[in-house]
């Protein structure tokens, strides 16, 4: 087909979508000025294109808080440990749903209620007191077993790959366990690679179960410290005067920094997530 | 194909899927404990909750707690405000997922079609953490854009701390932050549609409005039917993490809706258990109703729906 010509309307869309574009871009380009200026620059004007002068020392002060310290050390942990465990309930739930069982309607069903109905914030903050787990690690980890929508992301996946291979394992007298750990989940990689990027955010973007849960500051996560950092921002952006008189440090500066760190290892992987973006991840989990 | 079994039948056959029940119970252990075991903690909507006797050992009180919401302000407010967002929401924000996903297909520099993708879907993959740092520093008192706005001259706004312009910025943020990720679906359906019927328009002479009207429009309608749908079921929740980490005490009057309600009530200084179990009760029971019409709503349109 020959190209058409770049014409009007054309230039009309390319600006709207630029604008689009600047104004998610900019929120994070001033944070990250903000983060790298000392306070002098900021106090002349927040409003930066370019940095007129750039320090490191909001991040040594970041990178050297030991509140900070101690929450990427549970975050990480959270991460790690919270991802795994995701994983080995998505994967042994959507194999197991893929196959024509006895009672498999009631299964998802039972899977399924969970998404409209829940027993709201009172009775769960009780269920997880009565169970030990407040100021427990093990709180940021269990509660969140499987996403549904990705539970049905893998299951389409498991239940298009080719049956041969499975039927033949099973005549040789594989087990269906042998044959989900050796048959199907080498097939799967790139989705288990996918759903894994996909949960790893998700926990470590973890803060509610921490807010709620856990008081010792040693288990606070990332996140919650976080907040705690930038909810003082918003006191001091009330005009809330002991917080005003209490600055001597550049607290913006710390905040953003504080911001921008936290916000990191998902710009670094960032790509990844993206790859998969229009292979159908989303797609497929509506219609599925 | 399903077959009528005997009773021996079935239990024989359930022994040849012995593993695979297997695989299942560690799944269904998680919703049991932290799904479905809660759900036993509701009867304290109908109860007077005292921490020495528990959930089960707690006085009955019939529809008392449900009677104090009644007559609870604070509440209402917090209904009305988790509606009115919502439907911001929904009328603002929504079409815009949709208008940036038919221009983004329009653009015809493919490098900087990406580009612009990247930079747009990313947001998403922040907590409401984050991003309520970032509105803080962009949109604050002495933050970057109201150095702008007096740098051309005009007067600061307090974005933050303004009854009648904290709304707005719940649907700007929820904008700024999901917007690029909900065109993926629609820019999906679009890619899904007949390249031919676009050659064929333009051979019939079709201009570029035709063809997002009579092409690519009714590729998408389905799709954004059921998000309308599902958008609609979900009116009750107006999303949590986005107000608890924007919201401050002076915009509680139009910012607090009931789950962050339901939080204050929970965690405030001598809380009653009770009219707050009955708070999320009503909350869960209306959201429950609503999703299942969305539900019903969307299978009608040809779709499978959730369930």
């Amino acid at each position: 087909m020959k190209k058409r010509k770049f014409n009007f309307v054309d230039l009309i869309i390319l600006i709207i979508l630029t604008i689009f574009g600047l104004a998610v871009l900019y929120p994070f380009y001033n944070a990250i000025l903000v983060s790298i200026v000392p306070q002098h620059v900021y106090a002349a004007s927040p409003f930066m294109l370019w940095p007129d002068e750039i320090t490191f020392n909001s991040y040594k002060k970041v990178l050297s808080d030991p509140a900070i310290l101690n929450g990427l050390k549970t975050t990480l942990i959270v991460t790690i440990l919270g991802t795994a465990y995701n994983m080995i309930l998505t994967i042994l739930t959507a194999y197991a749903l893929t196959k024509e069982i006895p009672g498999r309607k009631l299964i998802n069903y039972l899977i399924l209620f969970t998404m409209f109905f829940s027993g709201g914030l009172i009775p769960y903050y009780l269920l997880i007191k009565n169970i030990g787990l407040i100021n427990n690690i093990l709180v940021m980890i269990l509660p969140m077993g499987f996403n549904i929508m990705y539970m049905i992301v893998m299951r389409s996946f498991f239940s298009q790959l080719p049956t041969a291979l499975e039927e033949s394992a099973k005549i040789d007298g594989a087990n269906d366990i042998t044959i989900l750990f050796k048959i199907i989940l080498p097939l799967s990689l790139p989705i288990i690679a996918t759903l894994s990027l996909y949960y790893g955010v998700n926990r470590w973007n973890e803060w509610y179960h921490g807010m709620l849960f856990v008081n010792s500051t040693e288990l606070m996560p990332l996140q919650l410290v976080l907040r705690n950092i930038v909810q003082d921002a918003n006191k001091f952006l009330q005009g809330n005067t002991a917080a005003v008189a209490n600055v001597k440090t550049f607290s913006e500066g710390i905040k953003m920094a504080s911001v921008v760190a936290t916000m990191f290892p998902i710009m670094l992987l960032y790509p990844f997530l993206q790859r998969y973006f229009l292979t159908g991840l989303t797609l497929g989990a509506v219609k599925s | 194909m399903k077959k009528k079994l005997s009773r021996t039948g079935l239990i024989e056959q359930m022994l040849n899927y012995k593993y695979i029940y297997l695989m299942l119970v560690p799944g269904l252990l998680f919703l049991l404990t932290f799904k479905y075991l809660p759900m036993y903690g509701i009867q304290l909507a109908f109860k007077r909750y005292m921490l020495n006797k528990g959930i089960t050992g707690s006085p009955w009180v019939g529809l008392e707690n449900f009677r104090y919401i009644w007559t609870e302000p604070a509440f209402w407010r917090a209904f009305k405000n988790t509606i009115i967002i919502s439907l911001m929401k929904l009328g603002l924000g929504f079409p815009i997922g949709i208008i940036l996903a038919l221009l983004i297909n329009e653009l015809r520099i493919k490098k900087y079609k990406r580009f612009l993708q990247t930079i747009y879907t990313f947001p998403h993959f922040l907590s409401w953490v984050i991003v309520s740092g970032i509105v803080f520093n962009f949109l604050g008192n002495t933050g970057a854009f109201n150095s702008f706005l007096q740098t051309i001259g005009m007067h600061k706004i307090n974005f933050l701390m303004n009854k009648s312009i904290f709304r707005y910025l719940l649907v700007y943020s929820e904008v700024w932050k999901e917007a690029g990720w909900s065109t993926i679906l629609y820019l999906a359906a679009i890619a899904g549609i007949d390249p031919t019927l676009y050659e064929a328009a333009t051979v019939d002479g079709a201009n570029r409005w035709y063809k997002i009207k009579y092409i690519t429009w009714p590729g998408i309608q389905n799709i954004v039917v059921i998000m309308f749908i599902m958008t609609v079921g979900t009116i009750m929740v107006a999303g949590f993490n986005q107000v608890f980490n924007l919201y401050n005490e002076v915009v509680y009057d139009v910012g607090d809706i009931i789950s962050t309600y339901v939080y204050r009530i929970s965690f405030q200084q001598a809380p009653d258990y009770g009219v707050s179990t009955a708070v999320g009760l009503f909350n869960g029971l209306i959201n429950f109703i609503l999703l299942m019409l969305a539900n019903a709503f969307a299978k009608r349109f040809g779709n499978s729906g959730i369930i």
